[in-house]
């Protein structure tokens, strides 16, 4: 029978870490492991203040490139219109979210969380490439137009082109001619930060600009030199609360976009933290009909890799995913109940009481939850020996019992809204029906075995219940549960080898600690 | 020797013994005392006589009706570890007196009763049924032993072979309930002769009973041989292989069976000093059609089982 048992565990825990495995393999999408890879969880939070006017915001999304993976968004809307297009201006397509309202009078927040994988990238520029005379005649047709000047980006500007034929003399190598530009917009131009980007006109000459500045400079020197190139703007990843977009470049040269970075001082790489967010001298956000706009970034790393497959808990929408939160922890309080109940052998009121506690001190913190559950226990026991003194029949009682229990719920939320103790108010998720049956127990107990015997019950579902809050608490337990819940058929395994332990229960240890002495008083 | 004396734990008894031996379908015939109750009458082993039963709230009025009887046990048929037994004693004018001497209206006794009815006291709360049967008078020997109620002896059957046995008697603290955690004291008897030995109380090991002082050991268990035949004979009826049998030895009537239990507990081993497995490993050696051999045979078997364990 054991044997039996141990080979279906077995299989289980292989079935799950064979699950766990592939999905972590095959979940990353384009991003192959052997590039240094760096996973972030990033909110754009967008505070929007209307004063009686239909407002809309234009936010650029990040998409997946070659070197970077979004998975795992989520959108908080907070009631208004949403909706995803792709965008084609100053021909590339971005990926825009736009949120509409209607006549919007007070304040939103709206809330876009996304995870991302990103890997650092280092290129070689090729030296055997030269300057064409006629530069539109080398690139494809989809390239040509990044040869043109723009608004922004003055690359046919007389002052510009002199200055580019000074900085680059008569060099005509691709490679050489780009480490120019870089060399001078890198130690020419000095880097402040300021409101709002100069052009590359005003960069020029000024020789004080900020990323946007020297982006748009370098881009404009690399068009003049027949050199297709773009803007990029994009987020530089830290754990931090941020406001601070970044802008950088990118060249193409020798049928590749390659990355430049004046500010930071990347030639020709791309560091892992630098989120991609949108091509071209873009906007990353703008809206209509607002009084007052705030937007900041929140970053933190990500403990998970993309695994966001169909078959995956991320694509719950993200209100019920709180709802699945509590789900996954059922079983791992379970476990410990079993645990505790099979190996050391500690008396709960039940299978289930534990747990359901446990869960309920996740909601209300674990001092609180404790007290108001002694308390609303004790509470419970004094009125059930009252109603035992009326001689009430059972189910009636028990329903009584309910009611009562929710009167108190009902008193500790108005108790705690008085006291402005917002943890309180979520007493209301209090598992009411499972108190009311552990006041039965406790009361049933207490007459037919005697007070200890109830206390100790009521002390061991404590006990259980708090190491099952604990290890509910781990952070990565939660995560890893929530991103491979294949996970539980490794639970189930362990329940099951739990279902055939045959060892002696540490507590009977201490129950028949008595055949200690025996040994001594009378060898066998 | 064996680890910690063979201690048999409840983790074991349950994955090894009760779980093997005992099928689920057959657990009915025990948990309702009722139902034991008729297989043992319908097979003449000596059972306390039912006097009537309750099923529904309006049948409550019978108790009314109880003119003559004074001394009678309630019970409900589903009860658990003595749970929600009801001895009443005499009748004091329009009261009625219960073992421990409390005097009860007839509304504190209908409400007992109901409450039986709506599952207070059943395995898992289900609806339950009630039922007044004879009030069981101690034999004369246990009187200098036992506090107050009825000693019962359980006896312990794997595979229908008697295999331990503890004589419980019932103290001030467990309320003249035979339950040992309940704080009553069990001893261990002698499986060979119904002799009795040490105790324990309350996971403590003792000699003298806690209330009344007397000696516990040296008592030879009256109708011992009868209680032993008893036992393989009602191991046929119920094919139950881990099984627990409490007798009770009336005054008048001897021996008679007071009901059965699959889940028998384990204190059974504090009070014999020894744990059950060693015994347990024993019948098991002796292969594997035990269950099938007629009872005298199957009574040989645990002097068999004794004689390799050394205990005799």
């Amino acid at each position: 029978m054991n044997r039996k048992v141990y080979t279906v565990s077995a299989v289980l825990i292989a079935l799950s870490i064979a699950l766990v495995i592939a999905r972590i393999i095959y979940g990353g999408q384009s991003i192959r492991p052997e590039f240094n890879q760096e996973c972030w969880r990033v909110s754009l939070i967008m505070e929007l203040t209307g004063n009686a006017e239909r407002a809309k915001v234009r936010v650029t999304l990040p998409q997946d490139t070659d070197r970077q993976t979004i998975y795992n968004e989520h959108y908080e809307n907070a009631e208004t219109n949403f909706y995803i297009r792709m965008r084609k201006s100053d021909f590339t397509e971005n990926r825009v979210g736009f949120w509409r309202t209607e006549l919007l009078d007070g304040d939103k927040t709206i809330k876009y969380t996304f995870s991302t994988q990103l890997r650092e990238l280092v290129y070689g520029i090729p030296t055997n490439l030269t300057l064409s005379k006629n530069p539109a005649g080398m690139y494809p047709a989809d390239i040509q137009p990044w040869l043109n000047p723009s608004s922004e980006i003055q690359s046919g500007d007389e002052e510009l082109r002199n200055r580019l034929s000074k900085i680059i003399g008569k060099d005509k190598s691709i490679h050489s001619v780009v480490r120019k530009i870089y060399d001078f917009v890198r130690g020419e131009v000095k880097y402040q930060s300021e409101k709002g980007s100069k052009d590359a006109k005003l960069a020029l000459a000024k020789l004080v600009a900020d990323c946007g500045g020297q982006a748009r400079l370098f881009t404009a020197f690399c068009r003049a030199a027949g050199i297709p190139s773009r803007c990029v703007g994009g987020l530089i990843l830290k754990p931090d609360v941020k406001k601070i977009t970044h802008l950088w470049c990118e060249c193409y040269i020798g049928g590749k976009w390659i990355p430049f970075d004046t500010v930071n001082g990347h030639y020709g790489s791309i560091p892992a933290n630098y989120l991609e967010i949108y091509r071209g001298d873009y906007a990353l956000i703008k809206h209509t009909g607002l009084s007052r706009f705030n937007y900041y970034f929140v970053i933190r790393h990500e403990n998970i890799p993309p695994v966001d497959q169909p078959g995956s808990l991320y694509v719950i929408p993200l209100h019920f995913q709180s709802l699945v939160q509590v789900l996954i922890l059922i079983p791992l309080g379970a476990l410990v109940v079993a645990f505790m109940r099979v190996v050391v052998g500690i008396p709960t009121f039940g299978t289930f009481a534990p747990i359901l506690l446990a869960l309920a001190f996740r909601e209300v913190s674990l001092w609180v939850g404790l007290t108001c559950v002694i308390s609303l226990v004790f509470l419970g026991w004094i009125l059930r020996s009252v109603l035992d003194y009326f001689k009430i029949l059972i189910i009636p009682r028990l329903s009584i019992m309910v009611t009562l229990v929710v009167i108190f719920v009902l008193a500790i939320m108005i108790i705690g809204f008085h006291l402005s103790h917002r943890k309180m108010l979520y007493v209301s998720l209090f598992p009411i029906i499972i108190i009311t049956w552990m006041i039965e127990r406790f009361a049933v107990l207490q007459i037919e075995d005697g007070t200890p015997s109830a206390l100790i019950a009521a002390l061991g579902t404590a006990v259980v219940a708090i190491l099952a809050y604990y290890l509910m608490e781990v952070e990565l337990i939660k995560i890893y549960l929530f991103a491979f819940p294949e996970l539980f058929l490794a639970i189930i395994a362990a329940l099951l080898m739990l279902g055939r332990y045959t060892g002696i229960r540490l507590l009977e240890f201490w129950r028949f600690k008595e055949f200690l002495t025996l040994s001594r008083k009378k060898p066998q | 020797m064996t680890f910690f004396h063979g201690l048999l734990g409840m983790n074991r008894r349950n994955a090894c013994y009760t779980l093997v031996r005992n099928k689920r379908k057959l657990y009915p015939l025990v948990d309702n005392k009722l139902l034991t109750k008729q297989l043992l009458e319908d097979h003449s082993i000596p059972t306390p006589v039912l006097y009537f039963q309750i099923r529904h709230i309006f049948e409550l009025k019978f108790l009314r009706e109880i003119k003559h009887l004074k001394e009678f046990v309630i019970k409900p048929a589903r009860g658990a570890e003595g749970r929600g037994i009801l001895v009443i004693v005499d009748r004091v004018g329009k009261h009625w007196k219960t073992a421990s001497g409390a005097l009860l209206t007839t509304d504190d006794v209908e409400y007992h009763v109901s409450n039986i009815l709506a599952g207070l006291y059943s395995l898992g709360g289900v609806d339950d049924e009630v039922f007044i049967e004879y009030f069981v008078k101690s034999h004369p020997l246990f009187y200098s032993l036992a506090y107050q109620g009825v000693p019962d002896i359980r006896m312990i059957l794997y595979r229908g072979v008697p295999t331990m046995a503890m004589l419980r008697l019932p103290t001030k603290e467990s309320g003249g309930r035979a339950n040992l955690h309940q704080g009553a004291v069990g001893v261990g008897i002698d499986m060979y002769e119904g002799i009795t030995h040490g105790g324990v109380h309350k996971n403590k090991l003792i000699e003298r009973h806690p209330d009344t002082d007397a000696l516990i050991g040296g008592v030879r268990i009256p109708f011992w041989k009868t209680i032993l035949e008893t036992s393989v004979r009602t191991f046929d009826l119920f094919n139950l292989g881990y099984i627990g049998i409490d007798f009770v030895i009336d005054s008048s009537l001897g021996p008679l069976i007071l009901e059965l239990n699959a889940r028998p507990g384990l204190s059974i081993q504090l009070a014999n000093h020894e744990g059950l497995l060693p015994r347990l490993q024993t019948i098991d050696s002796f292969g594997p059609d035990v269950e099938e051999m007629p009872p005298e045979k199957r009574l040989e078997l645990t002097q068999e089982m004794l004689v390799k364990i050394k205990r005799v």
